[in-house]
This record gives structure tokens, sequence and C-alpha cells, in this order.
């Protein structure tokens, strides 16, 4: 820290002693040195922050703009204030999108958090048979989720394995990806399988921070298994859930890949998350500004949730450091 | 006494534990095994005996289809998509490093709000951001160009790299930058032969995180580059090949295959890396 303010000191300008003459060679060379310092430092920033500015920020400001106008893509656009956003929620595909995220993003979030939990103590010892079983959990993980719902579209498709099988004994078929509450409760199933093995290697490392005199005092005390792990463990590890939570509930929130690729959106439109709507309609081309605002609503959620999991951590570093 | 408080529990478990363990298997390697045994048979026996090993009429016939299809190939795929994932990571490390180590070493203010600035893109949904960009890439006529795909691409990965390399930067000691300045060597010089070199752990997460991230995108390349374009990246060319041949299984699985392989032996041989770089990525980003 001491290298660190001396440092910047050394960076800083000097205070010009009064009575110098203002244009003295001294103050002027280091003034030449403190421009070419900040030349050197917009250089090594600029070409970053440009490219994310023109490629991120400035999209999020067009959005915006196209979010209050009427244009179907062709024409000149309109501006029409707020009227966009004053149907989010009177427009009936809109709402049931916002219905279909939010089931996915909760019961989502709930099961991944549990079964991560569970496996997570079932696994946290070091072992070989429990690092593959990590290993076999977390693998959907590296898998692009367009393939993995391509995958299970086969399997769950009216003539997929599952419905062969149950014909087999004179059972179904199930519409397991064509009926609509099936559809959703499968599309759920898919996300889980596929998102709690990374919950589980994530609270493997939290409960390897949990100290050994822990579970001894609590063994020493006549605690069983299940209560050692509900009453010392997972207090322990709760900060760590609490993270995992929201990054859950942000990850869920944009859910697009795996609709299009299980059910594409449908049956009827039962499976449309707003990610998917959202691209749906600017392809049809004739919402473009009323898609803009949905997609605008839908970074304002993620940026709330965002702010929650700050506001989170720092209570945590705040609890940490005392 | 130890021992004896953890008897009762402990029997316990060891039932519950290879049930448990058993459910797990299962959930995770029966869609795999679906996946590679149909991949050997015709549609016929995909539909009576799913679950069968294709010993005795075993065929490469469709495999050997998909490796060669003129439309939508996914081998054709991996090459496009291999050179996605090298210019975005190579770029992304040339622009995230300089500008980390710009932000890590700087106390002023005005630096670290550069920091949040670049933060608050982590938590912008691609889905959102796609078709504005749309508008922006034809403004500065890249539009359904390779070239703009690329400046999406590094964009995107240019949040969370820069907040990882910031984060292990600040914990590399000062007085080595300080050595290498009195030793007379300027800045870009000092990071890239002194500092560059010492974040190697962080450089292979953000490589792993990035390189995983590309491959597997599905929505920046669908919308940014137009079927027209004739670029196909993996997951793409699965999309337009299976979306029409949805119904022909000696299609999907096959090409499922090919797109699955190459990641999960990436996955196999990589794994204690990926593993543990992608936990940092998502705590952290």
């Amino acid at each position: 820290m001491v290298e660190l303010a001396e440092l910047t000191q050394r960076r800083e300008p000097r205070e010009r002693e009064p009575g110098t003459p203002r244009r003295s060679p001294a103050p002027a060379g280091r003034r030449l040195a403190r421009y070419r310092e900040g030349a050197v430092t917009f250089g090594l920033l600029a070409p970053s922050v440009l490219l994310y500015t023109v490629m991120t920020v400035v999209p999020v400001g067009v959005a915006v703009y196209l979010s209050l106008t009427d244009w179907n893509g062709f024409s000149d656009a309109v501006f029409i204030g707020f009227e966009n956003y004053l149907h989010l929620f009177d427009d009936p595909s809109s709402s049931r999108a916002w219905y279909v995220t939010a089931a996915i993003a909760v019961s989502g979030t709930v099961l991944m958090i549990g079964g991560g939990l569970v496996y997570a103590l079932l696994l946290k010892e070091r072992s070989r048979t429990n690092s593959f079983f990590r290993t076999l959990a977390y693998y959907p993980h590296v898998i692009s989720a367009l393939i993995l719902g391509f995958l299970w579209a086969a399997i769950l498709g009216t003539n997929g394995a599952v419905n062969s099988t149950l014909q087999r004994f004179g059972i179904g078929p199930i519409g397991f990806l064509f009926e609509e509450q099936l559809a959703l409760i499968s599309l759920i199933g898919v996300i889980v399988w596929a998102g709690f093995g990374f919950n589980v290697v994530l609270f493997i490392a939290a409960l390897q921070t949990v100290p050994a005199e822990l579970l001894e005092a609590a063994a020493i005390d006549g605690a069983t298994r299940h209560q050692t792990n509900m009453r010392v463990v997972i207090p322990m590890i709760s900060p760590v859930i609490t993270v995992a939570t929201v990054l859950n509930l942000i990850g869920l929130i944009k859910t697009y890949d795996l609709v299009v690729s299980l059910t594409g959106g449908g049956p009827a439109g039962a499976t449309q998350t707003y990610s998917f709507l959202i691209l749906a309609r600017s392809f049809e081309g004739t919402k473009v500004g009323y898609a803009n605002a949905q997609a605008v609503f839908l970074m304002v959620v993620c940026a709330a949730l965002a702010l929650l999991v700050t506001a989170v951590r720092n209570r945590q570093d705040r609890a940490a450091t005392g | 006494m130890v021992v004896h408080t953890q008897t009762e529990p402990g029997r316990r478990r060891g039932i519950v534990r290879p049930v448990m363990l058993t459910l797990l298997f299962l959930a995770m390697t029966v869609p795999v095994y679906l996946l590679v045994v149909n991949s050997f048979k015709t549609q016929e026996d995909i539909l009576n005996n799913p679950f069968s090993l294709p010993v005795g009429d075993l065929t490469l016939d469709y495999l050997w289809a998909a490796v060669n299809s003129p439309q939508y190939n996914v081998i054709g795929g991996y090459g496009f998509t291999l050179f996605l994932v090298v210019v975005v990571d190579v770029l992304c490390i040339l622009l995230a490093g300089p500008a980390a180590y710009v932000i890590a070493r700087s106390l002023k203010r005005r630096t670290q709000l550069v920091l949040l600035y670049f933060l608050a893109g982590t938590f912008i949904p691609a889905a959102a951001l796609v078709i504005p960009v749309i508008y922006v890439l034809r403004s500065v006529g890249l539009a359904n160009t390779v070239t703009g795909l690329v400046a999406h691409d590094v964009a995107s990965t240019l949040p969370v790299s820069i907040f990882l390399f910031v984060g292990f930067i600040r914990t590399i000691p000062v007085s080595i930058d300080q050595a290498a300045m009195i030793d007379g060597a300027g800045r870009l010089r000092t990071f890239w032969t002194i500092v560059f070199p010492l974040m190697r752990p962080a450089v292979v997460t953000v490589l792993i995180l990035n390189s995983i991230g590309i491959w597997n995108d599905f929505v920046s390349p669908q919308i940014l580059l137009s079927p027209g374009s004739g670029r196909y990246t993996v997951t793409t060319a699965i999309y337009a090949g299976i979306s029409q041949y949805s119904t022909d299984l000696t299609k999907v699985f096959p090409n499922l295959l090919l797109a699955v392989a190459p990641v999960v032996i990436f996955f196999v041989y990589m794994q204690r890396h990926i593993i543990s770089g992608l936990t940092v990525g998502a705590v952290k980003g």
C-alpha cells in the first residue's frame, strides 16, 4: 500500500511554488510528462472502451429510442412516447411470456439450488468416485443449450425413446412437448438437468471453507449428520447460497436457446419466454418498436437483479470484514 | 466417541447415497447413451429399439452421411466456429489485458468508474441487445459480415474478462512493475513482458470462459450473420439442418453427435481447468 501511494504521488502534479516564473522549463517538462502519461493511459483504455461503447452501450440507447416509437422496420418511425410500455401488461402474449419466464426462473432456481445442495453434501469429500460424479453432473454446462434442447426433443418427442418404450407397455404416447402444462414442466426439467451440476460445484467449493473444528464440535455434541448439515453447514455457506440464487435467477430470465430447440415456444405459445418473444416479434418485423420496449423492460429487470447481487455481496463483505 | 456418534447416521447414509448416486448416474448418462447408440441405427431401429446396442446391425452410413452432408455441414461448421473462437480470444486478450492493467494500477476515481461502466455490460441479456446491434452494424456498414459478428463477440467478452483480469492484477505486487519501469520499460512493455506472464491462471480462465461461450453461442451468429452469407457455425448449422429434418432421426442423432463430440473431448481433457474457470467466472461475473 505504501508503494502504491508513492507511485501515485509521483504521478500527481506538484504545486507550483509561489514566485516561480510561469513558463519555467522544469514544470513544463513535468507537464509534458504528465500529458504523455495521460496519453498512454488513454491509449491503453481507449480501444476496449470504444468497442464496448459502440457494440453494447450504443445498442442499449438504440433500443431505448426504438422503444419510444411505432415502427414496422420499413417505413418512417413515429415517435409515440411511452405508449409501447403501457401495453406490456395488457397484451396477452406478453403477459403470458412473463408468466412462463417467471415460472422457469423461480422453479428452476429452487430446484437447482436444492439439487445442488443435496449433491454437494453427498459429493463434498475428496475421492475418485466423487470427482467422477461431480464431472458427470457438470458436463451439460459446456454443451450448447441449443444442442441439448434438440437432444431432449428427440428423446421426449412423440416417437422419441421415452414414448416408444412406454408404448410397449401400453402407455401413452405422452405429450411431453405437445401438451401445454407438460411442455413447460419438460422445459424446466431439462433446464434443471443441464444447470444443477454447476450449483453442485459451486456449493462444494463453499463447503470446503467450513472449518473442520465446527463439524467436530457438532459431532462431540452428539448432532446427527442431518442436524449438522441443517444447523451448522448450511448456515455457514448461506452467503454463497444467496449469491447462487440471484445468479440462477438472472441466468434463467434470459432463457432462449433451449426454448428454440426443445419446444420452439409451443404448443400454442405455452413455453414462449420473454427473450424468445422479443426475437420472434422482431423477426415478424411488424412491431420493432414494441419488441424493443420489451427488450428494455427485460434489461431493467436484469439490472435490478444485478443491483440486488451487488447489494448482497457488499453486505457480506462488510460482515466479513467486521 | 466420535466413531460412536457417527455409526447411526452413517448407516442411514449407506442407503441414501447409493440410491442418489444411481439416480444421478442414470439421469446424466442415459441421454448421452441414447445419442451415441442411435447415431448408428436405421430410423426403424431407432423408433422400435431406442435403447438397444447396435451390435449386429450397426451402420456407419448415417454418420458418414452427416459428415459429408453438403447442406448445413456440422464438420464444415467446426472450421468457422474455431476461427471465430481464436480470433475473438486473441482480440479479447489484446484489448482487455492493457485496459485491465491501467484500471488495476490506477487509484483515480474516474478510472474506477470505467470498471463499473464495463461491469454494467455483464447483465445485459443477449436476446434484448442483438436486435439493436443489427441497426448499429448496419450504420457502420458491417451488417451481415464476419467482421461485424467478431466485433460484437469481442465486445461481449470484454466485461467479464476485464473484471477477472483487474481482480488478478491487483494481487500482483506493484514493486514488480516499478522495478521494470526503473529499468526503462514503458507501461505497455511492462505489462506484456512482466505482468502478463504472471497472469497465467487468469488468462487460462478467461480463454476457457470465452472459448466455450463463443463455441456454444447461437443467438449472435444466427441473427448477425444471415443464412445468405453462407457462413455456418456449429450451432447455426445444427439449427438449420435439424429444424428441416426433425422427424428424420437418422439425421438428428448423427448430427448432434458430431456437434457434441469435440466439446466433450475438450471437456474430458481439460475438465479440472474448465470447472474451476467457469465457477470463478460465474462467481465474479
